[in-house]
Order: structure tokens, then C-alpha cells, then sequence
């Protein structure tokens, strides 16, 4: 750059070179606190990391023993699921490694399960429960899902999946890589906590849920990725089992999902049909179960997913 | 490549480092070629067309000269236009004016014509460059500009990068002596360049961001029926948005050329502070309203033509402006509703010539005060703004149809209070700005107060902008 020869200009240059390095100092500060704070203050990343830790060391069952069960799924299952409950009334039948993250979908499970395989987990079946919407989305979570579950390979492949531009797809991968970027959207909603007043109840209005597609686009978007993630558990030697929850307006839409994972080939399980829940068995977004309704979908959890699993060993056996 | 983007700065910074090190013509051509590698990170499909486009426009202008004794001259012009906005036509209204088309049918009966399935996908920015073309061909015909000599030099003219995509629309007159001249390192405009880019990215990233939550809420129906608070949440927090997005995208483009020795016009001087829709289109995207005038109101009459012509000029102007933004019936409605409200504005409230003492004339006197016509402006525009945003016209009336039912909840409280937390600051620093007519907030200050509120817009980056990067409004335009 050339230099320039007034005062004026000499001490612009000089800030401008300030600003520059404040700029680069920053950056670092940013990284490291967002580390930090991620490490010591995030509720949500404390759960995942214990959850893929505990994942990423299952052993493989011996003969006799209960089968190892992956169960991976988005808040549906956080929600829905008892773990303590479900883990004592299945205890003798399976042992479960259970690893849920909020508004994920297909993709985020996807290549989190070949992540997942990828570093030598060989669970005998894996659990997957997504909301309908939330399977057949095209779209991943921006945040946590990059950092914790891709690799920088998989970050690419998902970009070209989902047909993202360059732009997209850099953002992406630096999502991936930098813990200030993947996180940044939960640091501000969590100062936006503090700002305004019942921003929870603002959020759950603001969170945008997937359409699901109708008719025949249906079947086209959901078979085929059932298919995918069905290629995947048996490359790696597990069963696919899909649990679908409830929701309180879903009751046309888990049928047909039922229908397409039976027309892919996959096991599925509907614990509770969800004609007979009504909205007082959800919380007020209709589409979580409160403790009540989670109560009933452990139980019929607990009572479908062993024999579903049973059922598969027999088979296998013969 | 978004401007709110790590990839936008991770090619902004070798670029001008490099430039910066390179003599004036090996600058330009470096610039061309980091112009089009910009454009062409998009889809270099698209990267032909506008090259080709360049091309003819550099040869015609050639021949369109006015010391040229061709008789010609007036069938080039004539040519250049009809193939620019061919182009322009084909591109961004081909779309709309099939799926018009095919509605008509439907309605006199005649179904199933396989018309909705021929799509034409938009190139990137090509309202804009089509605009400066044309403005160069006009103004090098009318002998306002002598043609580049340099295939180079308008090649830089039409796609600079900070300019490519969505503007600001840059007079020739302005910019092609810019490209033509060797540009030589001033610190301090490099500096204000740097302010810019803070100054854009805190009003991108933070206001607008955050303000399309809610006005994403409001207009996908996630708040509920439209009532009249949905209404008022959603219109005033998308004229937060998109006053956010396009002049911090205008802020971050002229940042961007200021690195580069180059100086953009502003393209928006407190719109929200107008206190009549004439005044509001001075301040709000200026470059579009400046060409608009020079090249379309003007050559149609302008105001020479009585009230009645001006109207007419001004609706059409206005309507042909709507249109720019975008292929659909909503945007045309709401160019008329500009256009409409301008010709009444003037019909029953003309501006008062000035005042002897240099006071500001009083455009509603008596009827209304400053603040009264500020208010009255900003709600005007905010109305049209549901025909902008929406995405058909059936659901913009349905989201008026709203206005009538007041049934209110508690979350809106909370909505109003996040949309004030992000809209205030941005109108505060409005008033600063107005107060001290500065190109951007506190420009005048000190070196030391501008790098420490550099660091603070850093920090406010960090801390409140979302994680999702929402492509700019106007680039879609």
C-alpha cells in the first residue's frame, strides 16, 4: 500500500491498521469465549456431548446379552421419551444410547449416524425419531448440528444434498470449524432472553415448522431417503427401526409415513396412535408431549420397540 | 458471494491488498477479473450474458456519438435499448408475464397449456447493470459522456463488484471518470470505507436480521389470523427490515469501492425522517429514484405538462418502478400506490418555494406538524409495504382484511418490544444523521471515537446477529 505524506492521512492509516488488528484479536477473543461458554454454560451441548461420548463408546453385545440401541431423534423424542422410565421397563431387552438434539431432520441424522459409524460406533439397531415435517425438510440445523455432527466431508456432501451455493456452503463449513460461528444465533437469543420479557412464548411462535409436502411429492421425498438411511444401518451391520411421534395434527401424516417406510423397506413403529391423544396430553404448542403424554408414549414405546426387535433377531436367526 | 458473508471478506481483503500494489491499468484489469469472479461464485452460466451484454453496449456506444455524422446514430440507440430490455425481459419478466397469461386462460376456460412449465431462472443482479447500461448509452447518445475508449475500463464501469449485484446505480458521469483516472491511496477514505463496512454490517446483520423474525412471523400467518397488531407488527417491522438490509447492503458496497479509491453516491438519507412520500423517495434508494427520474420521468414530460400530465407521468414512473423490484401484480400495486399518493401530494399539497430566510418549506401547513407528516409518510409507505412483501395479492388484501379485528395477545408485547430494541437505535442514529448531515454516524469524530465505536459495532455483531444469513432483499431484484 502506497503511504501517504499528511498528518491526517499517517494517522488514518495508523487506526485503520488499529481497527484491522482489534478486528483480528477479536476474532480470537470471540473463538475462545464462545468455547468457553459453550463448555461451562450450555445446557443443550453439556446433554449432546455426554450423549455422543457415551454413544461413541458402546461396546458390541455378546451372545446373550441385551442388544445395543442407538436412538437418535430430535425434541419429539427429548420430550416424548421417559429415558429413565424407558431404559427400567426395557432393561433386560436392550440397552440404550440415546442422543437428541431440538430441530433436527433427516439430514442432521443422516450424516451424524455416518459420522456416528464412522468412529466405530456398532449399535445393533438404530432408533430414528423424527417429527414428519422435520424428516421430510430440506434443511439442516445451523447450529451445534455442524460442529457436533459433521465432519468437513460430510459438510460438503450435505451442501451438494441440499443444493446450497457456494456462499451457503462456506458458511456452513464454517459453522463446522468455528464454535463462535456455529453458536452464535444461541448466544443471542440468549441475551434476548434477558431483554425481553416472556421471549419464550414469542420464540415458539416465531420457530417456523416445516410444511409437509403433499400427495405423491410425499412419497417421492420419503422413500427414497428411507431407503438411504436403511443402506447406511445395514452397511454398518444395525436394523433400522423409524418411530414416529405424535403430534397433535399429525394423524394423517404418520399413516402415510408408515405407508412410504413399509413401501422402503423399513420397520416402523407407532407407539400411540395419535387419533386417540388429545390436546391435553401435549404442551401448548401442540406439538410436544407434556409428562403426562410422555408417560404413555414411554410405555407403549417400551412395549413396541423390544418386540419389533425381537421380531428382527428371529428372522435373522432363521 | 453474500456481503454479510466470511466468504465476501475473505475475498474482499487480498483483493484491495493486492490492488493496492498494482499500477493503474494493471488495477483495473485485476478488478475486472476479481469483478467477474464475483459475479460468476454465483452461477457462471450467467457470467456470459453479462459480458455479452457489456460488449455490445462498449461497440454501440461507439457508433452513437454525437460528433459522428451517422445517420445511424438515433438506430443504434434504438437497437441497444430494445436489446437491453429484451434481455431484461426475457430474464425477469418471461415468468410473470406466462403466468399472467396462463391465469387469463384459466379464466375464459381454456385449462391444462403447459405454460407454467417453461421457467427462466434470474440472473443475479441484472436489473441493475441493465439500468447502468442504459443510462451510458442514453447519456454517451445525448453527448452528456464521451464513450470509453477501453473495453477494460467499461467492463469495470458496468461490473465493479461492490456495485454488480444490487447497486447502488452509479451515474456514468460519476463512476466511468473514477475507472478511467488512476486511483491513488487515501487514508482517510480508506478509513471512512472501513467505517461504512461496520456501519452496513451492524444494520444488515443486527436491525434487519432480526427485524425478518418478526416480519417473517407476521406475513407466514405464525402470529395467527391477521388482526390489526399483526398487521402493524408486520409492515413496521419488514420497513425496519428492509431499511436495514438495503441500505446496509449500500453502506457495505460503498465501504467496499471506498477501499478501492472509488466513491459511490448514497443511496439513502434517512427515508423514515421524510415528511411527505415525494421527500421519502430523495432519501430512499436514491440511485433508482435519481435514474428513474433522469431516464423515465423526465423523457416522458416530467412536470412540464400541467397537473394532469405530471400525474400521469408520475403513476407511470412509479408503476414502472414497481415492476423493477420485481415480477408481480403486488409490486405493481404498490408502485401505484407511490405513484398515486405522489400525484395527490402534489395536486393538493404543492411544495411551497423556500422561504426568503432559508427556511424548510412546510408541505402540509397547517394541516398537520413536522412530526405529524413524518408519522403520516412513514404509515403510507409501511401500507404499501403489505403489497411488497406478500407474496401474491390475494394474501396481501387477506393480510389488510386484518386491520379491522383489534383482538390482542400477550406475546405481541413481547414482539413490539424486540422490534423496538432493534428498530430505536437505528431511527437515533436517523436523527444524528439528519442533525449533522453526515455520510455516515459520527463521521466527523475523532479517529479514536470511530475505531471505538468500530469495536463496539464489532461486539454488538457478535453478540445479536443470527445465525442464519438471509440473502439482501434487493437481490433478488
Amino acid at each position: 500500500m502506497r503511504s501517504s505524506t499528511s498528518g491526517s492521512n499517517g494517522t488514518a492509516l495508523s487506526y485503520a491498521k488499529r481497527l484491522a488488528g482489534i478486528c483480528a484479536i477479536f476474532i480470537v477473543v470471540f473463538e475462545i469465549s464462545a468455547v468457553y461458554l459453550l463448555k461451562h454454560l450450555s445446557l443443550t451441548y453439556k446433554r449432546i456431548s455426554e450423549q455422543y461420548d457415551e454413544a461413541v463408546t458402546m461396546h458390541p453385545c455378546g451372545p446373550g446379552e441385551p442388544p445395543c440401541v442407538l436412538m437418535v431423534g430430535n425434541s419429539l423424542l427429548m420430550y416424548g421419551v421417559k429415558l429413565d422410565q424407558l431404559r427400567v421397563m426395557t432393561s433386560a431387552k436392550m440397552n440404550i444410547y440415546p442422543i437428541f438434539l431440538e430441530a433436527t431432520g433427516y439430514y442432521d441424522w443422516f450424516y451424524g449416524l455416518k459420522r456416528l459409524f464412522r468412529e466405530g460406533v456398532r449399535p445393533q439397531v438404530v432408533v430414528v425419531g423424527i417429527g414428519v415435517n422435520y424428516f421430510l425438510e430440506n434443511g439442516v440445523r445451523q447450529d451445534y448440528a455442524p460442529m457436533l455432527f459433521f465432519d468437513a466431508r460430510d459438510t460438503l456432501a450435505l451442501a451438494s444434498d441440499l443444493h446450497l451455493d457456494r456462499t451457503a456452503t462456506s458458511n456452513l463449513l464454517l459453522a463446522h470449524s468455528s464454535t463462535f460461528w456455529d453458536t452464535r444465533s444461541a448466544v443471542r437469543t440468549q441475551i434476548l432472553r434477558h431483554m425481553v420479557p416472556h421471549l419464550e412464548d414469542l420464540f415458539l411462535m416465531l420457530s417456523q415448522t416445516p410444511a409437509i409436502p403433499e400427495g405423491h411429492e410425499f412419497e417421492e421425498i420419503a422413500i427414497p431417503r428411507l431407503r438411504r438411511l436403511n443402506g447406511l444401518c445395514e452397511a454398518h451391520g444395525a436394523k433400522l427401526i423409524l418411530v414416529v411421534p405424535p403430534t397433535l395434527a399429525s394423524d394423517g401424516t404418520v399413516s402415510q409415513m408408515a405407508f412410504a417406510a413399509h413401501s422402503a423397506g423399513v420397520d416402523v413403529s407407532v407407539p400411540v396412535d395419535p387419533g386417540v391423544l388429545s390436546a391435553r396430553f401435549y404442551q401448548r404448542d401442540g406439538i410436544h408431549l407434556n409428562p403426562e403424554g410422555a408417560a404413555l408414549f414411554t410405555s407403549a414405546l417400551a412395549k413396541d420397540l423390544p418386540d419389533k426387535i425381537m421380531a428382527h433377531n428371529t428372522m435373522a436367526s432363521r | 458471494m453474500l456481503f454479510d458473508s466470511p466468504a465476501y471478506f475473505v475475498f474482499l481483503i487480498p483483493v484491495v491488498l493486492l490492488y493496492w500494489r498494482l499500477n493503474c491499468r494493471a488495477k483495473n484489469i485485476f478488478l475486472l477479473l476479481a469483478s467477474y469472479f464475483f459475479y460468476g461464485w454465483w452461477d457462471w452460466r450467467f457470467l456470459a450474458l453479462m459480458i455479452g451484454s457489456t460488449t455490445m453496449d462498449f461497440l454501440i456506444a461507439q457508433k452513437i456519438t454525437p460528433d459522428r455524422c451517422d445517420a445511424n446514430r438515433r438506430k443504434w440507440l434504438i437497437f441497444s435499448l430494445v436489446l437491453n430490455f429484451s434481455i431484461l425481459g426475457t430474464f425477469k419478466y418471461f415468468n410473470f408475464f406466462v403466468d399472467s397469461f396462463s391465469t387469463a386462460l384459466n379464466t375464459l376456460g381454456i385449462h391444462n397449456l403447459p405454460l407454467s412449465l417453461i421457467r427462466i431462472i434470474l440472473p443475479p443482479g441484472i436489473s441493475f447493470y441493465t439500468f447502468q447500461e442504459v443510462a451510458y448509452i442514453v447519456d454517451v447518445y445525448k453527448g452528456r459522456l464521451a464513450p470509453a475508449k477501453s473495453f477494460i475500463e467499461y467492463g469495470l464501469f458496468v461490473s465493479l463488484f461492490p456495485h454488480l449485484i444490487a447497486g447502488p446505480i452509479q451515474k456514468p458521469g460519476h463512476l466511468l471518470p473514477q475507472v478511467q483516472r488512476n486511483r491513488v491511496f487515501d487514508a482517510d477514505r480508506f478509513f471512512d470505507g472501513l467505517m461504512l463496512i461496520f456501519s452496513g454490517l451492524v444494520r444488515k446483520c443486527v436491525v434487519a436480521d432480526n427485524c425478518a423474525l418478526l416480519a417473517n412471523a407476521a406475513f407466514s400467518g405464525q402470529f395467527g389470523k391477521p388482526n390489526f397488531w399483526v398487521v402493524l407488527l408486520g409492515t413496521y417491522a419488514f420497513a425496519w427490515q428492509v431499511y436495514g438490509d438495503f441500505s446496509g447492503y449500500s453502506d457495505i458496497a460503498r465501504g467496499s469501492a471506498q477501499l478501492m479509491g472509488f466513491h459511490f453516491m448514497v443511496n439513502f438519507r434517512q427515508p423514515y425522517l421524510s415528511r411527505r412520500l415525494q421527500d421519502f423517495w430523495r432519501r430512499w434508494h436514491i440511485s433508482l429514484s435519481t435514474w428513474l427520474r433522469d431516464y423515465l420521468y423526465i423523457p416522458l414530460g416530467g412536470s412540464a405538462g400541467g397537473n394532469w400530465k405530471t400525474s400521469r407521468n408520475l403513476v407511470m414512473t412509479m408503476i414502472l418502478a414497481g415492476l423493477w423490484h420485481g415480477a408481480a401484480w403486488t409490486f405493481v400495486i404498490f408502485g401505484a400506490i407511490h405513484g398515486l399518493v405522489l400525484a395527490i401530494e402534489r395536486l393538493f399539497w404543492p411544495v411551497k418555494m423556500k422561504a426568503a430566510d432559508g427556511a424548510q418549506p412546510k408541505p402540509y401547513a397547517g394541516l398537520l406538524s413536522g412530526w405529524g407528516e413524518r408519522i403520516l409518510t412513514f404509515n403510507v409507505f409501511c401500507l404499501s409495504l403489505a403489497f411488497f412483501r406478500a407474496p401474491s395479492l390475494n394474501l396481501a388484501r387477506q393480510f389488510l382484511s386484518g386491520l379491522s379485528n383489534l383482538a390482542w395477545r400477550s406475546e405481541y408485547a413481547s414482539a413490539f418490544f424486540m422490534l423496538a430494541i432493534f428498530a430505536i437505535p437505528l431511527f437515533v442514529v436517523d436523527l444524528l444523521m439528519e442533525a449533522s448531515n453526515e455520510e455516515y454516524p459520527f463521521a466527523n469524530a475523532s479517529y479514536a471515537v470511530r475505531t471505538a465505536l468500530a469495536t463496539v459495532s464489532l461486539v454488538v455483531l457478535a453478540l445479536f446477529s443470527g445465525s442464519n444469513l438471509n440473502a439482501f432483499v434487493y437481490f433478488r431484484f
